[in-house]
């Protein structure tokens, strides 16, 4: 590895490169600041400009994008209380209610902090632990990441509010929505009442739009116009965060981190899964449960290092196998193929200077990344102090163009009017949105894995207990169910402690 | 906040808002030409559209190509044909697995043909191959026949269930007589399928050779035949037996371009034109055959329509061994 560090650091350490990490960057933080805008959608559309160049500021630029937009998202879900993109719906939970109570750049600015290091870090591990954590990540098969999605679903009850059976119920309704369209195993339709369009199944960049974005919106036309307007007093936010504030966020940003690069490296899953997993965790293991969902600033920064540790992570079976972790990654498969790279552990001895320089890159990208969104943040939370009668109307043209672009037609404006209209009807009978988000986004993952470990094992459930890694995830599922019992069960005591006490 | 910074602030999101729905609606470019690819974006078809993009800009003053993906196989083009008119600024890629499995499985609902379209370019072909699983030392078909006549089950790794690769393997193993025992199982990419025969989750996996490159680079897999009629010789790989040799059905794998039907005459020419100067350019050559281990294989309509009708007749096999 020493070898193409210096010969890779020369590649790397150009005008060009550090121009065009810059411009990615920039794109990319504001792409995905803009509700139904992902950062696959923002790829795609520039990825024309990397034809006339090389490999390496090709990379970069996209590479940008990809690092920035994993930030970018939990600006407009701190914000206006809409995660730009699906993976900052965990960030929003926190998020925005820390800006409600006046700390917009504090919020912003521990979401910038957490994202850069949780990238970082998956940088640092993608170049001293690529092959050897490619190798592990080779041995996990289609009964391991079924585990990985029994074990992100028991999440639910982190997310679930006040009422577990509830947040079941809404996260049901989730899974039951992601089977609509073409059957992943057969091809055949399910669920779409004659519709052509639903065949392609939902895209839950745009049930995300109606989920939380147009609800937020019908919901502040219920409120009376003095509750809209924010306190004065709130909006002196000088963006400080304590010391004390500091030495929390240590342990939730390294294990978000390293939840990131754990679940990073399994092809299919991605940087909402990650975010959810890690802030679940944190949850669990913080000493300050009760601010979670309040504005925690744990909450924050476990979901922002998670899904920026996804960046690296996702590279590591793209570079090692020539497998893409997401979306995006296989896009930037495309791009280095274009430049006749075929990625794949051969590709280290023959082109290991370009890879190396590409991961030393990524290294570079995320502090680019901590470098425009110091300059940009306080410019992103002047947003709040902007009118509502001014900023509502800009927020839902931000909707419906966010859900047309997602597939440039106006079925999918219509998809996100159904799924506000549906959470509208949720909240009246008080039913948490975050589960539905939840089954949208594991749910074909989770059957897809189910049927397919069944049809290899023909039908028998041993598969599932078939490997080490299988037990790891069994004990990790226990684990996270006991804890939440526990703390249930903790909750009833204290509340009947304080109802006895109040008689 | 003061009033005039108010104003500045929405005149920037007004512009980031413009820019953003402008850019995502390629609205900047009136003879831009959107081709979609039904599959991954890290596929070979998805792989080689964004080539042909890259090489549009040299050979057309006229016309950019723009390459998008949206996996989905028969489910994306579906919602292509509702969306696309003649004449729309559109391509999209469509295997001949797509265009053969509609008819048969489930015309009331797929409802789109070959009518649909207007042909424009063929830009590839390629030959898949069949690997297994190392431990299984299967490494041509003399050996495959004396597995498959031992086993019980013989569990293959596909790109999804209704796709070209699932049509081979049920052709070969039906015309072997071993139909009955063949378990398809399906995956969301080939690259994927690659991976789960690497695994030893399946026996076997068909793939496009670039994919199942690193897995036998790595001695995880062997290769045992190529869905030709021809040996294949590989540099890589060696000499791989053509199942066309042992009078096995087969067919290469093509992904032609289309436009929408009834789109002028003269404005398909002109983008086969466009294909065609890019498939001639050498570095494209070169870096199909070396790179993604593809031939460059423009094709006739004629040609196109007797590949199609030769895939509809393995399709109609496949109908028979694994739906029954």
């Amino acid at each position: 590895m020493l070898q193409y560090i210096a010969p890779a650091s020369g590649l790397l350490f150009t005008l060009q490169n550090i121009l065009w990490i810059n411009i990615g960057v920039f794109i990319g933080a504001v792409f995905a600041a803009i509700p139904g805008l992902t950062v696959v959608l923002c790829v795609i559309l520039f990825l024309p400009l990397t034809y006339s160049l090389s490999a390496i500021p090709g990379m970069m630029f996209l590479l940008g994008i990809y690092c920035a937009g994993g930030y970018g998202g939990s600006v407009s879900a701190i914000l206006i209380n809409t995660p730009g993109t699906p993976h900052a719906a965990a960030t929003m939970l926190d998020g925005h209610p820390l800006s409600k109570a006046g700390r917009t750049k504090a919020a912003l600015k521990i979401a910038l902090y957490a994202s850069t290091f949780g990238g970082i870090f998956s940088a640092l591990a993608l170049l001293f632990l690529g092959p050897q954590v490619a190798k592990l990540a080779a041995q996990l098969g289609t009964p391991e990441y079924f585990m990985v999605c029994v074990f992100g679903l028991t999440i639910i009850a982190g997310v679930s509010g006040k009422s577990i059976i509830r947040g079941v119920i809404a996260a049901c309704l989730g899974l039951l929505i992601s089977c609509i369209g073409s059957d992943p195993m057969t091809s055949y339709d399910r669920f779409t009442f004659g519709i052509r369009r639903l065949y392609l199944g939902l895209d839950v960049a745009v049930c995300l739009i109606g989920l939380f974005a147009l609800v937020e919106i019908v919901s502040r036309a219920e409120q009376k116009p003095d509750a809209l307007h924010m306190d004065a007093r709130k909006m002196r936010d000088n963006g400080t965060i304590t010391k004390e504030e500091y030495k929390r966020l240590v342990r939730p940003t390294l294990m978000g981190s390293l939840i990131g690069v754990m679940v990073g490296i399994i092809p299919g899953t991605g940087a909402s899964e990650a975010s959810w997993f890690s802030y679940s965790q944190a949850k669990n293991m913080s000493k300050h449960k009760e601010e979670f969902g309040n504005g925690s600033v744990e909450g924050i920064a476990a979901a922002e290092s998670a899904n920026n540790a996804v960046t690296g992570a996702t590279l590591i079976p793209l570079l090692t196998l020539g497998i893409p972790g997401d979306g995006t990654v296989a896009i930037m498969l495309s791009a280095l193929m274009i430049n006749g790279l075929n990625p794949g552990l051969s590709l280290f001895t023959t082109q290991g200077d370009i890879m190396y320089a590409i991961m030393l890159g990524l290294i570079l990208v995320n502090i680019f990344m901590l470098l425009q969104g110091k300059i940009l943040t306080p410019i992103f939370a002047k947003v709040v102090s902007i009118p509502q009668e001014i900023l509502t109307p800009i927020i839902v043209i931000f909707c419906f163009a966010g859900a047309y672009s997602v597939n440039k037609n106006y079925f999918d404006v219509c998809v996100a009017l159904v799924f506000c209209v549906l959470a509208w009807i949720l909240r009246k009978l008080d039913m948490p949105p975050v589960p539905i988000l939840l089954g949208l986004v594991l749910g074909k993952m989770t059957e897809t894995n189910f049927r397919r470990a069944l049809l290899i094992s023909n039908g028998s459930p041993k598969i599932f207990v078939s490997s080490v890694y299988c037990w790891i995830f069994i004990g990790l599922i226990v684990l996270a169910v006991g804890t939440i019992l526990r703390n249930q069960i903790k909750e009833k005591k204290a509340r009947a402690a304080s109802v006895s006490k109040e008689e | 906040m003061k009033k005039r910074s108010i104003r500045r602030l929405c005149l920037v999101l007004a512009l980031v808002m413009v820019l953003g729905i402008s850019g995502a609606t390629s609205a900047f470019a009136a003879e831009t030409w959107t081709v979609t690819c039904p599959y991954a974006a890290s596929g070979v078809a998805a792989v080689v559209s964004n080539k042909a993009a890259e090489k549009s800009v040299e050979y057309s003053d006229s016309i950019t190509l723009v390459a998008e993906a949206i996996p989905g196989g028969e489910a994306t083009m579906n919602t292509w044909i509702l969306d696309h008119t003649a004449n729309d600024p559109n391509l999209v890629f469509v295997g001949e697995g797509v265009l053969s499995i509609t008819a048969l499985l489930d015309p009331a609902k797929l409802q789109f043909d070959y009518e649909d379209l207007a042909y424009v370019e063929n830009l590839y072909s390629s030959i898949f191959v069949m690997s297994a699983d190392a431990k299984l030392e299967i490494n041509n078909i003399d050996d495959l026949k004396a597995y498959v006549a031992e086993a019980d089950e013989i569990s293959v790794a596909t790109n999804g269930a209704t796709s070209s690769e699932a049509f081979l393997v049920a052709a070969l193993f039906g015309s072997m007589e071993a139909g009955d025992k063949l378990k398809l199982v399906p995956y969301q990419s080939a690259a994927e399928a690659a991976q789960a025969v690497s695994k030893g989750e399946t026996d076997f996996a068909v793939s496009h050779q670039s994919q199942i490159l690193e897995a036998y680079n790595q001695g995880a897999v062997t290769v045992v035949c190529a869905f030709d009629g021809e040996d294949l010789e590989s540099e890589y790989f060696g000499t791989v037996e053509g199942v066309g040799k042992y009078g096995y059905p087969y067919f290469r794998n093509r992904c032609p371009i289309m436009a929408a039907a009834g789109t002028d005459e003269e404005k398909i020419a002109e983008l086969k034109e466009l294909y065609d100067e890019i498939l001639a350019d050498e570095e494209v050559v070169e870096w199909l055959h070396e790179t993604m281990l593809l031939e460059v294989d423009p094709l006739t309509k004629e040609e196109l329509e007797e590949h199609l009708a030769n895939v509809k007749s393995i399709a109609e096999e496949y109908m028979d061994v694994v739906v029954g």
